[in-house]
């Protein structure tokens, strides 16, 4: 069968905040410099734009307004400005709240929005203004001529489980381009190859992340003005665990409640889920949800390493944007705009790479001084130890993110030594010192404000065609039921937040064994970064295929 | 032959239901939407007959703006043109005002063939294909798991599913109507140039004529109520087992 083939000035693979605005920026480009105009594709592997965008969100317009200052007419689903901030201490009864908020926790001017409506909004725009947007669509290889990137080809559609192909099969497509963008999220499945196959990473801090996983709810209007803005830190993580919850209030009672884990934690039966569920029993949260009701969850991994883990962003005819690379402030809790930032200076660099007929690396390297010089890295670099500092515990964090606000981020050590997170997980027996692990903080699940994994998945309208491959290639299960069951207790079952993973008994009574419930993946990334023997790859399933994330 | 495939758009399987505040239909401002299975059939079987005997394939759809989403996934598999009947009345409207809306539309193509599905995902009605047929003055026929075209164009056999694995033949004349089941075709998938053909095609969009057809109304909707409950019984092996003996015959009177 005959593989379709498309030919395109500038791919854009991805269709989140940065490849969208790429896109844009394209566009722009297009109209505004004459002459021949560029074609500029995006490929997107949900179903529909924004089906897979999952954020808190609080956006900072800062971006956005450069990209396209028009965007209030043009209808930009920003509907609801931050007018109060509130953070708190928790412990275990009590909300401690900080007496002044820290500045870069200041959220005057910003908009709490939905990450999923802004992208699907972006989306109409980009298409409107000539590009195609091609959803459904998963971009599984890169296409390389030499060491030049030259494209991207899809996945095929159509095999079955066993990988044979059905009576549907369609070859995937090859999409050749003169620069790809690669805007393929935090951890994208492209981005991971084109780092390994050029080291692009050399010499730069190890990228550390965290989970973030979400719920919408409907309460009483009256609950929680909208624009109100939350941040916790402390219960119900010990010193030792970075992360905190959020609670944004949007219009007629709709409440975003999240909790964020950093994925560097010691206790390998630490379970992120878990945490969350314990969170909302925390009074301040089991208050404002009280009589509410879920309506949406969603999970996803970020990126927190910040300045130092940014990998080389620039390629033979490629660019690495966005969550991809790994462009998040972790201090302000905020990316979207670096990565709508970073997409757009990805775009001039590609713009003018194309028309000046190179687009070797050093020529698209334009990008690493548009970041150099701009507003990425003014915001990034003076936080660049933050989240390094908190490996230290959370009152080390906390002292040195203060500090860093007077001293511009100087540490006796710059980069703060720091490590892939995946390598601090702790054996069972060196975490409990040999004894009997006691057992771990559980929570009573009761359906109304606790939820299980299964019935959370459901809720984030996740569906992938049963009858494909799977998408989650284990490369030794003999690892999991053999080493993994003693060292770290499977933490594969804790930290993926959709049960994907589970640990059954395998036939006739010959132990256990690893079923991976691959349908249920709501492509957070989590397992791809956090399973301690890296055996676990993350690749796209059918293009479609995913969660549902309106609203999110 | 000049083929109309009438296809709904339909909240996505398996999305968390809720009803409105009205009580008549399901709250569905941030649901995710999807091509009623059936009239993905329809269409299906549209551009399997186009492929054997040429000719073009219309989608006509009614509803509200948002329904352009599979009115352009439509396009895009390979159906040549779009009808659209946009009025916010026709978001969550019967069979009978969908039919009346479709029919008014559709009424000066003077298609050879119209092909429906079976019936869609939400109401379940059945009945929009019918009605339609109706309207138009055509003959139909329901069910249909095989389409067979004479080579003379002047007609049709259709092969109709009956109960217990039975099936019937009918042979019609042409102009028809004809409900598509689900399974009667294996579904296309868009391709990237089918994609970018779509953006090209013509979508006609036309007004409502008049109100809403109110022949038919929801009254209310609910969520049934749980009238099963789990319950666990305690105690040994042995002991248990009586004790669930003695619920089934006493309790649930089923032994």
């Amino acid at each position: 069968m005959e593989r379709e083939t498309l030919d395109v000035d500038v791919l854009v693979v991805g269709g989140g905040p940065a490849g969208l605005a790429a896109a844009y920026r394209l566009a722009r480009l297009n109209a505004e410099q004459g002459g021949e105009p560029l074609m500029v594709a995006v490929l997107e592997k949900a179903r529909a734009a924004g089906a897979h965008m999952l954020s808190g969100a609080v956006l900072d317009p800062s971006a956005l307004t450069d990209l396209m200052p028009d965007w209030k007419s043009r209808g930009a689903p920003l509907d609801v400005p931050v007018r109060d901030d509130r953070i708190y201490f928790l412990t275990a009864r009590r909300a401690l709240p900080f007496p002044v908020t820290p500045p870069p926790l200041r959220n005057h001017g910003h908009y709490v929005v939905s990450l999923n409506r802004l992208a699907k909004w972006l989306a109409e725009q980009v298409e409107a203004a000539g590009v195609d947007v091609f959803t459904g669509f998963a971009g599984t290889e890169l296409l390389y001529e030499g060491d030049r990137v030259v494209g991207v080809r899809t996945g095929d559609r159509g095999l079955d489980r066993h990988g044979e192909r059905k009576g549907t099969f369609e070859p995937g497509v090859d999409i050749r381009a003169r620069v790809t963008v690669l805007a393929d999220g935090v951890r994208g499945n492209l981005t991971k190859t084109l780092i390994r196959r050029f080291g692009l990473d050399a010499g730069r801090s190890p990228q550390s992340y965290a989970i973030g996983i979400k719920e919408l709810w409907d309460v009483d209007p009256d609950r929680l003005p909208a624009g109100s803005v939350i941040h916790t830190m402390g219960h119900p993580l010990r010193h030792e665990e970075f992360g905190g919850g959020f609670i944004y209030a949007l219009p007629e009672g709709r409440l975003s409640v999240g909790f964020v884990a950093g994925l560097d934690y010691r206790d390998p039966l630490f379970d992120p889920h878990v945490a969350f569920q314990r969170f909302k029993r925390h009074p301040l949260v089991s208050n404002l949800l009280a009589g509410g009701q879920m309506v949406r969850y969603g999970a996803k991994a970020l990126p927190e390493g910040g300045w130092h883990a940014l990998p080389r962003c620039h390629a033979d005819g490629a660019l690495i944007a966005g969550d991809a690379a790994g462009f998040l402030n972790s201090m302000r809790l905020k990316g979207i705009h670096l990565a709508m930032r970073s997409g757009m200076h990805a775009a001039d660099a590609a713009f003018r790479a194309v028309r000046e007929g190179d687009v070797s690396g050093a020529r698209l390297s334009e990008y690493a001084r548009l970041v150099e010089e701009g507003p990425i890295r003014r915001e990034l670099y003076p936080v660049r130890n933050v989240h390094q500092s908190f490996a230290g515990g959370l009152l080390a964090g906390l002292l040195y993110s203060g500090m860093s606000l007077v001293t511009g981020g100087w540490w006796f050590r710059d980069p703060m030594p720091s490590h892939a997170g995946h390598e601090r997980t702790r054996t069972v027996k060196r975490y409990f010192g040999g004894g009997v692990p006691p057992e771990p903080p559980g929570v009573p699940i009761d359906r109304a404000l606790t939820f299980d994994r299964l019935t959370n998945v459901h809720y984030s309208g996740t569906r992938h065609d049963e009858d494909q491959p799977s998408h989650l290639l284990v490369a030794d299960t003999d690892i999991c039921r053999t080493r993994c069951i003693e060292e770290y207790a499977n933490p594969c079952t804790r930290f993926c937040p959709a049960n994907v993973y589970e640990i059954v008994d395998a036939d006739a009574g010959a132990g256990k064994r690893l079923q991976i419930n691959a349908s249920n993946c709501v492509h957070c990334k989590t397992c791809d970064i956090m399973d301690p023997y890296q055996i676990i790859d993350w690749v796209p399933p059918e293009g479609g295929g995913g969660p549902s994330y309106e609203g999110m | 032959m000049k083929t109309a495939v009438c296809i709904k758009q339909v909240v996505t399987r398996d999305w968390p239901l809720r009803p409105a505040e009205s009580a008549t239909w399901v709250r569905d401002d941030d649901a995710s939407f999807e091509m009623n299975e059936p009239d993905a059939y329809a269409l299906e079987e549209a551009l399997r007959l186009k492929e054997r005997h040429g000719g073009e394939v219309v989608v006509c759809s009614a509803g509200p703006a948002r329904i352009s989403q599979v009115i352009r996934e439509a396009l895009a598999r390979g159906a040549d043109r779009a009808i659209h009947v946009e009025s916010d009345a026709l978001s969550a409207a019967g069979a009978d005002a969908v039919a009346a809306a479709l029919a008014a539309a559709m009424q000066d193509e003077s298609f050879d063939l119209v092909l429906t599905g079976l019936q869609s995902d939400d109401q379940g009605f059945g009945q929009t294909g019918v009605v339609l047929a109706e309207r138009l003055g055509l003959p139909h026929a329901t069910i249909i798991m095989e389409v067979d075209i004479a080579a003379d164009g002047a007609g049709l056999r259709v092969k109709r599913e009956l109960e217990s694995g039975w099936f019937q033949w009918v042979a019609m004349p042409l102009p028809a109507l004809l409900t598509i089941q689900s399974g009667i075709n294996q579904l296309r998938y868009a391709t990237l140039r089918g994609i970018m053909a779509a953006k090209r095609k013509e979508i006609r969009t036309v007004p409502l004529d008049g109100v809403a057809s109110q022949g038919q109304r929801i009254l209310e909707l609910y969520v049934p109520e749980k009238t099963s409950a789990t319950r666990f019984i305690d105690g040994s092996a042995p002991e248990a087992a009586r004790e669930l003996v003695r619920l089934l015959r006493e309790e649930a009177r089923v032994l």
